[in-house]
């Protein structure tokens, strides 16, 4: 296997199939990136067998092969190299890689057991600007729970319908939910489990694609091509719970407030929040002020007033600061509406000029 | 012919010889076998990744292997599916975590029947004394008596109680954790947790709970780390005033290779027997059962069920679940007659026949004196007692005369039968350690 290509284009694609890497892998192949030389182009494909990525490059192929090599050096090694071309050569088990300063040779690992990336038929499937596809799942997956106690909640939820696309994200103590177009309609009933780390490197991969992006997808797999990129993921077989009748639809009190003023008020109450980020929020619609509280015996207190716009009654209660600060990420407006329904119930929070989403989170105990 | 699931694990064995252990942990870790169709097996993997590389890279050594193993085996597909569900359980980290929302069924994990409640649950003067505990633990739980530990044979209706009160406490209060375990489900959580190195998610899953059903603690007797993790678990939970609740088939104090100090903690709380019951709640019982399944039967013959089948409730249940699907395929009602035909089988007057010795074998051993000491004629105190409470179960559970009973006992009166049979019965009244004794050497005897 001989081949010579661009050293910008080889490391990005060297760099972005790394991800996907695992480097605890039970099977050594699969700590390496497969490349194939052939016709005019180079194909690499990583994958740790939740999901798998294959990015193809121009190259001038002069001998055509495969070979595996170990991923963490590849990209250590290319992330230095200059100049313009990289040309690489496989002698035995060894790759050598030329730039125009370096040359390093690589041992490579046995590329017979590095599998296969699943293929997803076309039956089935929905269309986006990668764009929008993005930002939906970014606009929800920091809500996905850490543990692997419930999949479905470790997961982002897909819904493709009448020309939108609806993305959820929960952990069971605040949810939240974006929706953006599609382009067309889907195509069957889309409605698809993405484990929220696999939905994070799609999001990376649409990123840096752009254009448009076709999700195929059947009871097991989801797959796109973006640019070069081929991209496919498990995805989970579960029931994610019908949140649709816990959001509530009448509210006691709302609030607007200013973005902006919002995200300072609960970023400089973090300082002082405890370990459970404890802040108490206090509506006053007489005043026309939003007082935040956060208290830690061992640090101090600190009490943040807000002008706000407020309709209802007064009202207090105590959030997780940090589940609240996280809402704002999702937001673009200059102001966010806060909705309230009394103790013990969920807060919803919404930009104030755009209803494509929401987000829920639950009070605290105390 | 072996089954599926032999046929597969069979199968791995091969395929682990002729495959590289890494490609044979990735790839074959969680497959089995769905099913096996005119010659074709389904083989269930987790993934399409597994599907699609087992499909095209091992495909041959799988038919091989399968082949050899059984010659019906012609070809293999794949198909997609989980399987059984492994739990896996985390730490939660978020220390006092705000209520969740209430997506559906979030909390419905109480392991709890349903269908066991206080209302379902047929009150009589064997059981009233722990109906009456139950209650008292489902108003004031944690308080009024913990732990509530609630003994005695099998089938009187232990479970449905424990139960109940997990039901009736959820009602009352759906904010608060109720976990429903057997002693064997414990400890087998216990050792899972062992060997994922995850001891420290185990003892959060059970301290989190504000109320904890045991039952059939009798068993963690024998189980020598998860009865010290019980220990702990007992303490941290009575310590916070948490309710525990637990079934036994024996008084603690009977119960062989309990140690003192978890003895002495069941005997802080409530201890409650429940008792076989007597003929007017047999009868009571037949009858309501018979009315939960919208059946009428005739006075004589319910009466003769609770005659005929004596103590326990469950085979009192079969007894009558027997009637009632004869009655559901005739048309006619049924008569007495019929009755005593159909629980010819069931009735518990026929007891197996078991040899004299057999039972001397037993009992002797159980008390740890010689077998040959019963026969003889000495009166050392730690053999008459054994041998007066053989004389007993002799003639209660197997009906032998007195005459035979002395005789087949080293040639002793009639007399000094009956007076031991008296002696027992009467110690019976107000000494518990003898009836859970008895209880066990019954259970030994089965």
């Amino acid at each position: 296997m001989k081949f010579d290509t661009n050293t910008d284009e080889l490391r990005n694609a060297v760099t972005t199939a790394a991800r996907f890497v695992e480097r605890r892998a039970n099977l050594p192949a699969l700590a390496g990136i497969l490349i194939s030389a052939e016709g005019s182009r180079l194909t690499l494909r990583a994958t740790n067998l939740e999901c798998g990525v294959e990015i193809t490059i121009p190259a001038k192929v002069a001998t055509a092969g495969v070979v595996a090599v170990p991923a963490a050096i590849l990209s250590g090694f290319l992330g230095n190299a200059r100049g313009k071309v990289v040309s690489g050569t496989v002698s035995g088990e060894v790759l050598k890689l030329e730039t125009e300063r370096a040359s390093a040779s690589i041992k490579t690992l046995p590329h017979d057991d590095f599998p296969v990336l699943p293929r997803v038929s076309a039956e089935r499937s929905f269309t986006a600007k990668a764009g929008d596809l993005s930002r939906a799942i970014r606009s929800v997956a920091y809500c996905a729970s850490l543990s692997a106690v419930k999949p479905e909640q470790q997961s982002v939820l897909l819904v493709g319908d009448a020309g939108k696309l609806t993305a959820v994200a929960t952990d069971s103590f605040r949810l939240a939910e974006k929706t953006v177009p599609l382009r067309g309609s889907a195509t069957g009933t889309a409605s698809l489990l993405v484990p929220a780390r696999n939905a994070a490197e799609l999001m990376r991969i649409l990123d840096a694609g752009g254009g448009e992006a076709e999700i195929y997808f059947n009871e097991n797999q989801l797959s796109t091509h973006v640019g070069d990129i081929y991209y496919t993921s498990r995805i989970i077989d579960a029931a994610f719970p019908n949140y649709k009748q816990i959001v509530p639809k009448t509210f006691l009190t709302e609030a607007l407030v200013l973005r902006e003023d919002f995200g300072a008020a609960l970023k400089s109450l973090s300082i002082f929040a405890d370990k459970s980020s404890h802040v108490t929020l206090a509506v006053d619609p007489k005043e026309k002020t939003i007082t935040l509280t956060s208290r830690n015996p061992d640090v101090g207190e600190q009490v943040s007033t807000l002008r706000a716009t407020i309709t209802g009654e007064a009202v207090s209660m105590s959030f997780n600061g940090r589940y609240l600060a996280d809402s704002l990420q999702s937001t673009s407006g200059d102001s966010i509406k806060l909705q309230f329904n009394g103790a013990g119930k969920a807060i919803l929070i919404k930009d104030a000029g755009d209803d494509s989403f929401f987000y829920l989170a639950m009070p605290m105990n105390r | 012919m072996t089954t599926t699931k032999e046929l597969w694990e069979n199968a791995l064995v091969e395929l682990e010889l002729t495959i590289s252990k890494p490609n044979f942990n990735t790839w074959f870790k969680d497959t089995h076998v769905v099913k096996v169709e005119d010659g074709t097996v389904f083989l269930g993997v987790p993934s399409q990744f597994a599907r699609d590389w087992l499909s095209t890279k091992f495909h041959k050594d799988i038919l091989r292997s399968l082949r050899g193993l059984s010659d019906t085996v012609r070809t293999v597909e794949y198909i997609i599916s989980r399987g059984p569900k492994k739990h896996t359980d985390e730490p939660r980290t978020v220390p006092a975590p705000p209520s969740e929302l209430p997506l559906e069924n979030v909390h419905a994990k109480t392991n709890l029947n349903p269908r066991f409640t206080l209302s379902s649950f047929v009150v009589g003067p064997f059981n009233e004394l722990a109906h009456a505990a139950a209650q008292a633990v489902i108003r004031k739980p944690g308080i009024a008596y913990n732990p509530l530990l609630i003994y005695g044979p099998t089938g009187l209706g232990k479970t449905h109680l424990i139960q109940a009160i997990g039901n009736h406490f959820r009602m009352s209060a759906p904010e608060r954790k109720v976990q429903y375990v057997t002693s064997e489900k414990f400890s087998m959580d216990y050792v899972a947790s062992l060997q994922a190195g995850k001891v420290q998610s185990f003892k959060e899953k059970y301290r989190q709970y504000d109320l904890l059903i045991m039952d059939d603690v009798q068993f963690l007797a024998k189980m020598e780390k998860t009865k010290e993790e019980f220990f702990h678990l007992f303490n941290y939970l009575h310590d916070g005033n948490k309710q525990l609740v637990f079934s036994s088939d024996q008084h603690p104090n009977v119960i062989q290779n309990l140690e003192d100090r978890l003895r002495s903690r069941f005997n802080a709380g409530m201890i409650i027997s429940v008792t076989p019951p007597d003929h007017e709640s047999r009868l009571a019982i037949v009858r309501t059962k018979a009315a939960a399944h919208n059946v009428i039967l005739p006075d004589e013959v319910l009466e003769y069920l609770a005659t005929a089948v004596e103590g326990n409730v469950r085979e009192l249940e079969g007894a009558l679940n027997l009637l009632l699907i004869q009655f559901e395929l005739r048309s006619e009602p049924l008569t007495l007659n019929d009755a005593k035909m159909l629980l010819r089988g069931a009735s518990s007057a026929t007891k197996k026949a078991v040899s004299v010795q057999e039972v001397v074998r037993t009992i002797s051993g159980f008390y740890g004196v010689e077998e040959s000491s019963i026969y003889e004629k000495t009166r050392r105190k730690e053999v008459v007692r054994p041998r007066q409470v053989i004389m007993f179960l002799l003639r209660e559970d197997f009906k032998i005369s007195f005459p035979t009973i002395g005789e087949k006992l080293g040639g002793r009166d009639h007399t000094t039968v009956i007076h031991s049979c008296e002696k027992i019965k009467n110690d019976l009244r107000n000494d518990s350690v003898l009836s859970g004794e008895l209880n066990q050497i019954r259970l030994m005897l089965k």
